[in-house]
């Protein structure tokens, strides 16, 4: 708690600069050249996964490589490696409160009729019998 | 190697005394366009007041309309609308923004000692989109109204032939005004405070409008996307919510409550703020489990979000996840629980000044207790499938809404009316109009709570002749209760015209805001305050005049 | 605001070409300032991913419950446009961290090349957006510009025609359109809007606003730009390649 103690106590006295202008880390070109590099190597990845069929594992392979690059994107890019706790632990969260979102979501359409005979459909509606019909006119 | 260019001088008002914010300066342009954080609280307290006083009198044609069984005064299409905006209207332009908006906009920066909140022109901007969401709502009122109810159920919002696009769009930027003002109190919260305000120096109402912020940020986009998403479905049946083309409107309900359980939550968390800061005040006595109270406000923010799904037990959900919801619902009693008895014990041998904001405080104490357990009691899956959108619920929520969170408004109005405008409104006719007020809410209510255990439903417009009784109690507390209101908003116009000069510290209070002269200068602070004793340490009070001495 | 009490810390410009900084009145250090407005723009974030977010959801949602048309819907899309876009954001992502980097460093003339490359990003984004717009409208399954309505009678969707009958056998291929369309048409209004924002910093910096000193809004708006990067980076895959 102490480093929040109060607001003028931020880095003005101890900051990166003479001046107190604020925390300034200026990451160098490399790094973010190199960071650019391991993207666009994974961009490929990604596709070529995708080719290749693991079944339902497909869906959670190309999630880990996109989870990997916008980590990648959210650290060095965005300089959230560098930045204080507090602007961390807000941005990261909203990813925390969307996954309960979606657990929740999810799990309930996936375990929807088993206890409860009344509710037997997994997807929401039977589609055989409102299935809008397309009009397979040439075009 | 910071340089300082002088600001220019701000002349002194023409009665000789210290120039402060309401009379700086003059003319349209100065309100309209201001950055001071207690104009714009001001100006939310107006418009927050007249979509309550608009809310309320829809309230009252509602409850009018069911004097008699068959309905008294309008089409049922009509109710329906008019039940609508009534819900619309407290919900979205009256509840959520009123706290935060107006006393949370006029005291969290002077309790932090602060110049001002972190971003001013956010929180201009925030003001101007509660505005504009407001004006959709007229618009769309104008445009044939609205008959979905406050939540937009859909499938039904989807089909039916009214205004939900316009009243959608509102809905958005209202949330956006919503998100902007939560944003702004966080980052005031962390950046502004005066030296030697530490985290647990920090006044409780402080807390709970910091936890209430959190919610506001996160929950509230999730309700942005879904007005968008029907407006979408409205516009060009992109088929998500909509049954015919593939869609569940079940996942509506969980998009929808997913946002508006945390939504309760937004609205009440203020109020407990304010009656947390109000019992340690009119009791002079620290408060009692200062920490606990601190972080349950925390433990609340956190665990709304996971018990939305209590909102969709007869919805068609998987009965797996009602059985988690439900079990989830209950740990919400907990921090709840702690806040109650917190505040119990603190008053507990307390020296109590029974003045107009304890006699709202005392009131919430004991309406709330009712409206929590009832809220417990729907928490039960068994029990909510007999009692969902039964008057049992309206009933509840009431408690909630109307009983609790819009008495510990009034409570804070009353208690901070002396700081925002430097003048004193009658206590005799402030006390009259709690007792009145007590008195006509419970009328209203009670009646519901009775005939929603036997079975009345919600949001008919007609009723069985076994209710008649219940509705026409009801509707005779819905006069009193409207009748104690217009009694309050009317002494406390008079107090504006021809009110007694308050106290410095009216109170005697020892937080910030009670330092800040009375009403407060343009920054807040004559001289920015340094904050050396424990929060809610009355030993630093002098008795006799209530003053703190300035350190 | 111009009715301060005392007095405003100006910082100074770091040489010839740049302008100070005067800090808003109600903040006591630079530093109080740039930390309030970070803290406050990364809150923003937040709630853009959220926003973003319950698209997500619906995403999830619809693909737990119909797989096979988010597989046959994913085939319309061409991955290689999809995947050239990607290269094109990931590429505009760089140069607007270098951009920053450059607002860091004091180097005017850098910061506005990289801001001029990052707009150039976003539209190449947006032409190759607008031809696979086209081609979706040509097959039918393009909301919006479709038409509206459904007549319940005879079951017609007015924007879904599937002219081709590619998704024929799979139930409501609609779903799989709509939320492509969605989720890539408010991704593509974030890409217009962050393209101004940059405009708007590239003002700024001709006129030398931004330094060493205070480089604030460059910031924030390099932050924006990245986020639009991050949620195409979840969409490429989800939509092009669904597996």
């Amino acid at each position: 708690m102490s480093a929040h103690n109060h607001a003028h106590d931020a880095s003005s006295a101890h900051g990166h600069d003479a001046h107190g202008y604020g925390p300034h880390h200026v990451t160098s070109s490399k790094v973010f050249f190199n960071v650019l590099l391991t993207l666009l190597f994974l961009t490929i990845i990604t596709v070529a996964a995708s080719r290749v069929d693991f079944g339902a594992a497909n869906l959670l392979i190309a999630m880990l490589i996109a989870s990997v690059k916008a980590s990648l994107v959210i650290a060095i890019f965005m300089h959230v490696k560098w930045d204080t706790a507090i602007n961390k632990v807000f941005f990261l969260s909203s990813f925390l409160f969307l996954s309960l979102l979606m657990i929740f979501t999810l799990s309930d359409q996936a375990t929807r009729g088993r206890a409860n005979p009344i509710n037997k459909m997994k997807a929401p509606v039977d589609w055989q019998f409102v299935q809008p019909k397309a009009q397979h006119t040439n075009h | 190697m910071t340089t300082h260019v002088p600001a220019l001088d701000i002349h002194t008002s023409e009665h000789g005394s210290k120039p402060n914010y309401l009379n700086v300066t003059k003319g349209f342009k100065s309100w309209a366009l201001t950055l001071d954080h207690k104009r714009i609280g001001l100006m939310y307290l107006i418009g927050v007041t007249a979509a309550f006083l608009a809310g309320g009198v829809f309230a009252l044609l509602v409850r009018l309309h069911l004097w008699e069984p068959h309905g008294a005064l309008f089409t049922n299409a009509t109710y329906n609308q008019i039940f609508t905006l009534h819900g619309v209207f407290m919900v979205f332009i009256f509840v959520i923004p009123a706290i935060p908006g107006s006393l949370g906009n006029i005291v969290l920066p002077l309790m932090l000692g602060a110049k001002d909140v972190a971003l001013p022109r956010l929180n201009l901007l925030s003001f101007y989109l509660w505005l504009t969401g407001t004006c959709f709502a007229l618009y769309a009122i104008l445009a044939g109204g609205f008959d979905t109810g406050w939540t937009f159920y859909a499938p039904y919002s989807l089909y039916t032939n009214q205004a939900v696009v316009s009243i959608g769009l509102g809905i958005f930027i209202l949330g956006f005004s919503s998100i902007f003002t939560g944003l702004n109190f966080i980052v005031t919260t962390h950046k502004m405070r005066a030296p030697g305000l530490t985290w647990f120096r920090m006044p409780l109402f402080v807390w709970a409008i910091y936890a209430t912020a959190i919610l506001q940020v996160l929950a509230t986009p999730v309700l942005g996307i879904t007005v968008l998403l029907v407006a979408l479905e409205r516009i060009y049946n992109i088929g998500i919510f909509d049954p015919r083309l593939g869609g569940d409107p079940v996942l509506f309900e969980h998009f929808f409550w997913f946002y508006s359980h945390p939504a309760v939550y937004i609205m009440v968390l203020p109020a407990f703020g304010i009656v947390s800061e109000l019992v340690t005040v009119h009791s002079r006595k620290p408060l009692f489990g200062y920490k606990l109270i601190a972080f349950s406000s925390l433990a609340i923010a956190v665990i709304s979000f996971l018990v939305w799904g209590h909102h969709m037990f007869t919805s068609g959900q998987s009965t797996y996840a009602m059985f988690a919801f439900s079990f989830l619902t209950f740990f919400v009693a907990i921090p709840t629980a702690i806040k109650e008895f917190s505040w119990v014990a603190t008053i507990w041998k307390g020296s109590i000044a029974m003045n107009a904001p304890m006699l709202y405080t005392l009131s919430f104490l004991i309406i709330f207790a009712i409206g929590g357990l009832t809220g417990v009691i729907l928490g039960a899956l068994n029990v909510d499938i007999h009692l969902h959108d039964t008057y049992f619920v309206v009933a509840h929520f009431h408690y909630v809404m109307m009983g609790s969170i819009a008495l510990a408004f009034f409570a804070g109005l009353h208690h901070w009316w002396p700081k925002m405008f430097g003048l004193m409104y009658n206590e005799g006719l402030a006390k009259l109009a709690c007792g009145i007020i007590f008195v006509g809410f419970n009328a209203t209510f009670i009646p519901q709570f009775i005939m929603g255990s036997r079975g009345m439903p919600r949001r008919y417009a007609t009723y069985v002749e076994d209710f008649e009784m219940y509705h026409k109690a009801s509707t005779l507390g819905a006069i009193v209760l409207g009748s104690g209101v217009a009694l309050m908003v009317g002494y406390l116009v008079h107090s504006l015209l021809a009110g007694k000069k308050a106290m410095q510290n009216q109170w005697g209070g020892v937080t910030l805001d009670w330092l800040s002269p009375t009403p407060p200068p343009l920054e807040n602070f004559d001289t920015p305050p340094v904050v050396t004793h424990e929060v809610y340490d009355y030993s630093v009070l002098d008795l006799k005049t209530l003053q703190t001495p300035v350190r | 605001m111009s009715h301060d009490h005392g007095h405003s810390v100006v910082v100074p410009a770091p040489g010839p070409g740049f302008l100070p900084h005067t800090v808003a009145h109600h903040f006591d250090t630079p530093t109080q300032e740039f930390q309030s407005a970070k803290l406050g723009f990364w809150l923003f974030l937040a709630t853009e991913i959220l926003l973003f977010g319950g698209m997500f959801a619906a995403y999830f949602f619809f693909h737990q419950a119909y797989p096979e048309t988010f597989h046959q819907g994913g085939k319309q899309l061409s991955w290689e446009l999809g995947a050239i876009n990607t290269t094109v954001l990931l590429l505009s992502s760089w140069t607007m961290a270098m951009g920053v980097r450059c607002a860091q460093t004091s180097q005017k003339n850098k910061l506005l090349v990289y801001c001029g490359l990052t707009v150039l990003g976003a539209v190449i984004f947006m032409v190759i957006k607008t031809i696979e717009y086209m081609a979706k409208y040509e097959h039918g399954f393009l909301p919006v510009f479709g038409g509206m309505g459904y007549d319940e009678a005879t079951g017609q969707l007015a924007w879904y025609k599937d002219y081709h009958g590619v998704m024929e056998g799979v139930p409501f291929g609609n779903l799989f359109f709509s939320i492509y369309f969605t989720m890539t048409a408010i991704h593509g209004l974030h890409v217009i809007i962050g393209a101004g924002l940059i405009l708007w910093i590239m003002k700024g910096a001709a006129k030398g606003r931004f330094h060493a000193h205070y480089y604030l809004p460059v910031d924030l708006v390099g932050l924006y730009w990245h986020l639009v990067d991050l949620i195409w980076i979840f969409l490429f895959p989800l939509l092009y390649l669904v597996p």
